[in-house]
């Protein structure tokens, strides 16, 4: 990096600290804005000052959105009596992207990981619980992922919503669609007998 | 230069994020005592390393390395024991990731010690068995100082070696590693005492047969003597708060059903 002049060094030393992204990959990224035009570098520039400006929290589920309340909770025909509970944005939304689900959703920011210090009072579940308290929601499906840290974190939501009266509900377990069973792993195979369907 | 494989049970202990797919992770074998190897490309892993890192699992691991010093190569990893009947209960899983997190914490890298496997191995199996109960988690702690050598002595007192006499009062001082008693502890007035019915019950945990520790009912004020003491030991020992005692903490302090 010796031979790069002090702006340029300065670019790769904040490119290398994205993650995933080393110094030859930085140095690459570097050039390449570098030869770009003056438009898209200022594009990029502003995109990336706009999105720590402007994004915020929804003030209803969590959400990463621009407004007060994310389009997903402004939305009158999805089931507003439906709350699906993610671990982070991403997942929310990979299940969009499935098109399968209109509700709603509540996004945690994490999950109980008791060896990292992550607790209940680091996760958004005071939020879910007012929301619940406040009155017509008839199902919670929890989708946190099933891992450790996800089953401790659906078992400690469970606990919360005991006599609540509302139905709770987890994600389903078990092979994908597609797959081949011989290549999936024994727990996940497990899972999908221990939770098989009549059909 | 070719590196040597090896092949070993062991307990995962943690996994650190390295990279977009690559993990770091702690592990406890039984025959190379705790390492660290990197598992290459095992987040984004379907098959070679599919829900096989996860915390106080039990599983066969592949590694190999250039040095013994050196961070480990996982080749493989597969599934012995997840312990489903632990991480189906909230309970159990939080008690279970602090006997992760405190043998982690009491582990050197690379020192060999079959009892602290052995050690985490049954206290696993007994708590996929039975309830979590105090006395499971107290003597747990008090087994694993002994076996990795921070043993309290609790059978007398540190300064005038008189033996534990049953209706005394003692205090705990783990700056010396044990007890004095009342004439020799010379207590200030915000000092807890500690009973010599809770001293008997530790030392009853630690060479108590497993099946019989579901007997024992540590609750109230005697439970609440016994955790201070060993709690106070170990933050002292490690100079440190174990984290996973702090959620576990947090999460009874809810008062849940």
């Amino acid at each position: 990096m010796k031979a790069y002049a002090q702006p340029i060094k300065r670019l790769i030393s904040e490119l290398s600290k994205l993650p995933g992204i080393g110094e030859k990959t930085a140095t690459r990224l570097a050039n390449h804005i570098l030869k770009a035009q003056d438009e898209d570098v200022r594009k990029l520039a502003e995109s990336i000052i706009d999105v720590k400006k402007k994004i915020k929290l929804c003030r209803t589920c969590l959400n990463l959105t621009e407004a007060d309340v994310c389009h997903i909770c402004h939305d009158k025909s999805r089931d507003q009596g439906i709350i699906c509970v993610v671990e982070e944005p991403d997942a929310m939304a990979a299940i969009e992207e499935s098109g399968g689900y209109h509700g709603t959703y509540h996004v945690l920011h994490g999950a109980l990981a008791p060896l990292d210090g992550v607790g209940p009072e680091n996760l958004h579940l005071n939020e879910l619980m007012k929301r619940i308290n406040g009155g017509g929601i008839k199902e919670v499906i929890i989708a946190t992922n099933p891992d450790v840290h996800g089953e401790a974190t659906a078992l400690l939501i469970i606990k919360m919503l005991k006599g609540k009266n509302i139905k709770v509900t987890r994600i389903a377990t078990g092979v994908p669609m597609g797959g081949d069973l011989k290549y999936v792993d024994k727990m996940t195979l497990s899972k999908s007998l221990e939770f098989r369907r009549g059909m | 230069m070719t590196r040597e494989s090896f092949k070993t049970d062991a307990f995962i202990l943690r996994c650190l994020n390295y990279s977009e797919s690559d993990l770091i992770v702690t592990f406890y074998s039984s025959e190379f005592g705790k390492l660290r190897g990197i598992a290459k490309g095992a987040k984004r892993s379907k098959k070679r390393f599919a829900n096989v890192f996860e915390p106080f699992s039990l599983t066969k691991i592949i590694f190999s390395r250039h040095r013994p010093d050196a961070l480990a190569f996982i080749e493989a990893c597969e599934i012995i024991d997840h312990y489903p009947d632990i991480r189906t209960d909230l309970e159990k899983t939080l008690v279970a990731s602090y006997f992760a997190d405190l043998t982690d914490n009491f582990s050197p890298e690379g020192k060999v010690n079959i009892k602290v496997f052995e050690l985490l191995q049954n206290f696993l199996l007994l708590l996929g068995k039975e309830k979590a109960t105090e006395a499971t988690l107290r003597f747990f702690e008090l087994r694993l100082l002994k076996v990795t050598g921070f043993e309290p002595a609790l059978d007398h007192c540190a300064q005038c070696k008189i033996p534990l006499t049953n209706g005394n009062a003692y205090y705990f001082y783990p700056r010396e590693g044990g007890i004095k008693c009342f004439a020799c502890a010379r207590p200030e007035r915000y000092e807890e005492p500690l009973s010599a019915g809770a001293v008997r019950t530790l030392l009853l945990g630690k060479t108590m047969d497993l099946d019989k520790i579901k007997t024992v009912s540590l609750s109230g004020a005697l439970a609440a003597e016994c955790r201070e003491m060993l709690v106070s030991f170990i933050t002292h020992l490690l100079g440190k708060e174990i984290k996973s005692m702090k959620v576990m903490e947090q999460i009874r302090r809810m008062g849940l059903p």
